[in-house]
């Protein structure tokens, strides 16, 4: 019914960008205070801190988020995935990024191109969460950020395609996060998300209802790929389980 | 190998690895701005040829100068050539 399908389609972006924003809004007022509140408190880490701010707005947007989505999330209780580890997952939508607050931790960097880095109500935050902008670093730099994170027991979330697909079908990996995997040893875990293109795809800026499905894939080990093709075959193997999965997925 | 076959290989073995659009595959495609490939790619590109033509490629200053799919398949053909040539 048309009727219904526009009526959905108002009320999601009547509800969803005026909660956002005030959710954006009151965080950047309030977090001042709830870090000066953690950092006397408890003594925690400045990273850690806003790394879990972050991963607080990710639950918020969750919240506002549901309704619309029927938001179903598979293999995220604790325990499930290995930390520290390097998640990667397929690109659909700028929204994807917001859905990672389903992950069961917090101390999760995000590793992105320059873009995201120049909204400025975003833009602090990420400074302060030491977020790496993939872009602007060299390789040897990107390595050696992404080996203190991991060594420091934190996750590292990239998106291999690097960009978000245009016509929903899944772009080529790009070999970063292969690499880092071994040469740090630590495991891959994909994740696979379905339905963001639908909710919100490039080049679009209003929201469509559409049912979101995220799934956490059992880890892949780098001990498995050896040789100086071991981080090529890595992508190849982790792209067909992604690609299988999200298949299934739809 | 003829020049063609050479350059055909090339871009096999390029699209098959790097899963490149075919009809991109063209001489004067930049790299960079037209495949879209990173400086890490660049890298697994020389392991790609050396595998697809069975040659160890040590010429890094070559390398770094190359930008077009058409310095890739000038390299190639040199390099095979004076293979050819020495052996």
């Amino acid at each position: 019914m048309p009727f219904a399908g526009n009526f959905s389609i108002l009320l999601i972006n009547l509800t969803v960008f005026p909660l956002l924003i005030l959710m954006t809004l009151v965080g950047i007022i309030i977090s001042p205070f709830a870090f000066l509140f953690f950092k006397l408190i408890g003594n925690l880490d400045r990273v850690k801190i806003i790394r879990y701010f972050v991963w607080i707005y990710g639950k918020g947007w969750l919240a506002i988020i549901k309704p619309f989505t029927g938001l179903t999330a598979s293999g995220f209780r604790r325990g499930e995935i290995p930390t520290p580890c390097i998640i990667v997952l397929n690109h659909l939508s700028f929204f994807d990024t917001f859905f990672m607050g389903v992950l069961p931790f917090s101390n999760v960097c995000f590793a992105l191109r320059s873009w995201p880095f120049k909204m400025a109500w975003y833009h602090p935050f990420m400074k302060l969460a030491q977020y790496l902008d993939v872009e602007r670093l060299s390789w040897d730099e990107t390595l050696t950020a992404s080996k203190k994170i991991l060594n420091d027991g934190g996750v590292l979330l990239l998106f291999p395609e690097a960009h978000r697909s245009r016509d929903g079908r899944m772009g080529r990996f790009y070999s970063g996060a292969f690499k880092i995997s071994i040469s740090t040893n630590y495991p891959i875990v994909p994740l696979c998300i379905t339905g963001t293109g639908e909710l919100l795809p490039p080049g679009r800026w209003y929201l469509k209802p559409a049912k979101v499905k995220i799934k956490a894939l059992a880890p892949v080990y780098p001990d498995a790929f050896t040789g100086e093709n071991g981080h090529i075959e890595m992508r190849k193997h982790v792209k067909a389980l992604i690609a299988d999965e999200v298949e299934r997925m739809r | 190998m003829t020049d063609d076959e050479i350059i055909d290989t090339i871009n096999r073995a390029l699209v098959k690895e790097f899963e490149l659009d075919k009809k991109k595959m063209l001489s004067d495609a930049h790299l960079f701005d037209t495949l879209e490939l990173d400086s890490l790619d660049m890298v697994d590109m020389v392991i790609v040829l050396e595998n697809a033509f069975k040659f160890k490629i040590t010429e890094e200053k070559e390398i770094r100068e190359i930008r077009t799919l058409g310095d890739i398949h000038n390299f190639v053909i040199k390099k095979s050539n004076e293979i050819r040539k020495g052996s």
